[in-house]
């Protein structure tokens, strides 16, 4: 014996209509989503990214306070001290201590040489941080200071710039 | 025999039903989370903004500066220390009341290894005041952050004058007093020649050398006037903590000197100072608590009398 179930046709095409609208509206929904997300997510990825320039912009101006950097034997509020900068280099120590992505002291001069110990003092910029990829660095005016062993010995002071560039968000 | 009286669902009834209360449920949970994660973001980006205004709060040439940091809404600052790393690192993070008067979830916390906060680890209000403060052991170390919420009053009674005419001439909120009893009832006490205070302190007799006991708390110790008000204005761990991370910028400063004093004796800048700053380097590196700093305050004074002497100076 054959059994046969008498499905109706109209309640067969609603609920595949109610399914379709379903599907419809859920990939609306998903599409919005995305978009508001992808949005949102750009806006949060360029405050974060101000928030390290406001945080490279802020560390430019005090970093003549570092004592790191200070040139601390004199009363020279914008004062760096070069030598200490030049040996601050070679301490691997710091990486990753200013949360920046690029930092440089420059001399304002012609010379573009970056220091080296045969290059030292007569040499252009001294650049202890250097990634890949860098944003937009800022800068303040400093006074470059260091020994200069001419005449007797003497404390030597240029003017120069200092760069520093926040982390890239990735 | 067919009629059992019962309502009639239809299959589209059924289905609608169930498909709208999982889109009602999936909506109301996906709205709940994006107030969240947007609370979230916000308190996070709140830290990292209070981290980055302490920076030009930090100290050039002056001495002290006092400021106060408002919110428009009542935060709390959760002040975490971690000694992790060369220099271990200061972190910083953020939670804010919301309208129904409920705390949000603390934000991400922002890291920082150049900044030394003293404060209690939690705190609460709308404002705030902050007193930064250089560190000289005997180089400069780093600017000290002091942080405390306004509605904290803090009271000093008989504090040396040294303390007393920074605290006047810099018109910092702090309440001089000579008796216990002239302090306002809900203040903070902090006692200089007495005990019995919320927070006695020791101190050796002429300097501001001695130790600071919070009532219920550990014992702290400092030898200068700046770690005495990290003393008073922090939390016990928090002080330790920051403690041993200035301890190894300490010992990184010696070297970074050692360097220099190296480098400048073949250019006639001769200090002869490297012995002493090796020394000093190792053991401001091997510091474990605050009570061992008195094991390096004699080198640290060595150091100095020895660099006043010179006529071409290391620092």
């Amino acid at each position: 014996m054959i059994c046969r179930v008498n499905y109706s046709k109209r309640a067969q095409i609603k609920i595949q209509q109610m399914a379709f609208v379903l599907v419809a509206l859920v990939i609306f929904l998903a599409i919005v989503s995305l978009f508001y997300f992808s949005i949102s997510l750009s806006n949060l990825r360029k405050s974060a990214s101000s928030l390290q320039d406001q945080e490279a912009g802020e560390l430019v101006r005090k970093l003549t306070s570092t004592p790191e950097f200070a040139l601390t034997s004199r009363d020279c509020s914008h004062c760096i001290d070069m030598d200490k900068v030049f040996l601050l280099k070679q301490r691997k120590v710091y990486d990753g201590f200013w949360n920046l992505d690029f930092l440089q002291i420059k001399k304002i001069s012609e010379d573009k040489l970056e220091c080296d110990n045969t290059s030292y003092p007569k040499c252009g910029a001294i650049t202890l941080i250097d990634k890949e990829q860098i944003g937009s660095p800022k800068s303040a005016f400093v006074s470059l200071c260091y020994w200069a062993k001419e005449k007797g010995g003497y404390l030597k002071c240029e003017l120069g710039r200092i760069y520093a560039s926040g982390k890239e968000i990735k | 025999m067919l009629n059992k009286k019962a309502f009639e669902f239809s299959f589209s009834w059924i289905f609608a039903i169930i498909v709208g209360a999982v889109m009602i449920f999936l909506a109301v949970y996906a709205a709940s989370q994006f107030v969240k994660t947007s609370q979230l973001s916000q308190d996070t980006q709140l830290g990292k903004e209070l981290g980055i205004i302490l920076t030009p709060i930090e100290t050039n040439l002056e001495t002290g500066k006092i400021t106060t940091i408002s919110t428009q809404n009542d935060i709390r600052i959760f002040n975490d220390c971690q000694l992790q790393g060369a220099f271990g690192s200061q972190k910083i993070s953020i939670a804010a009341k919301s309208l129904n008067d409920e705390w949000s979830k603390q934000g991400l916390p922002s890291s920082f290894h150049n900044k030394y906060i003293f404060s209690s680890s939690i705190m609460e209000g709308k404002e705030y005041f902050v007193f930064a403060k250089p560190l000289e052991m005997p180089f400069k170390i780093a600017d000290l952050i002091y942080l405390w919420p306004s509605q904290e009053q803090y009271c000093f009674i008989n504090p040396p004058s040294e303390i007393e005419d920074e605290i006047s001439e810099l018109g910092i909120n702090i309440s001089l007093v000579s008796s216990l009893s002239e302090c306002m009832k809900d203040s903070k006490k902090v006692c200089f020649s007495s005990s019995g205070c919320d927070i006695d302190i020791s101190l050796n007799s002429g300097l501001i050398q001695g130790s600071a006991k919070k009532k219920f708390s550990e014992r702290v110790y400092f030898d200068s006037p700046a770690l005495l008000y990290a003393s008073i204005f922090s939390d016990p761990e928090i002080y330790e903590c920051q403690i041993k991370r200035l301890m190894k910028r300490t010992s990184e400063l010696s070297w970074l000197y050692y360097s220099k004093s190296i480098f400048l004796t073949p250019k006639g800048c001769s200090s002869n100072l490297e012995l002493e700053l090796s020394s000093y380097a190792n053991k401001t590196f091997s510091i474990n608590n605050s009570f061992n700093l008195r094991d390096v305050y004699s080198i640290s004074q060595n150091i100095r009398r020895k660099n006043n002497d010179l006529s071409c100076k290391l620092f």
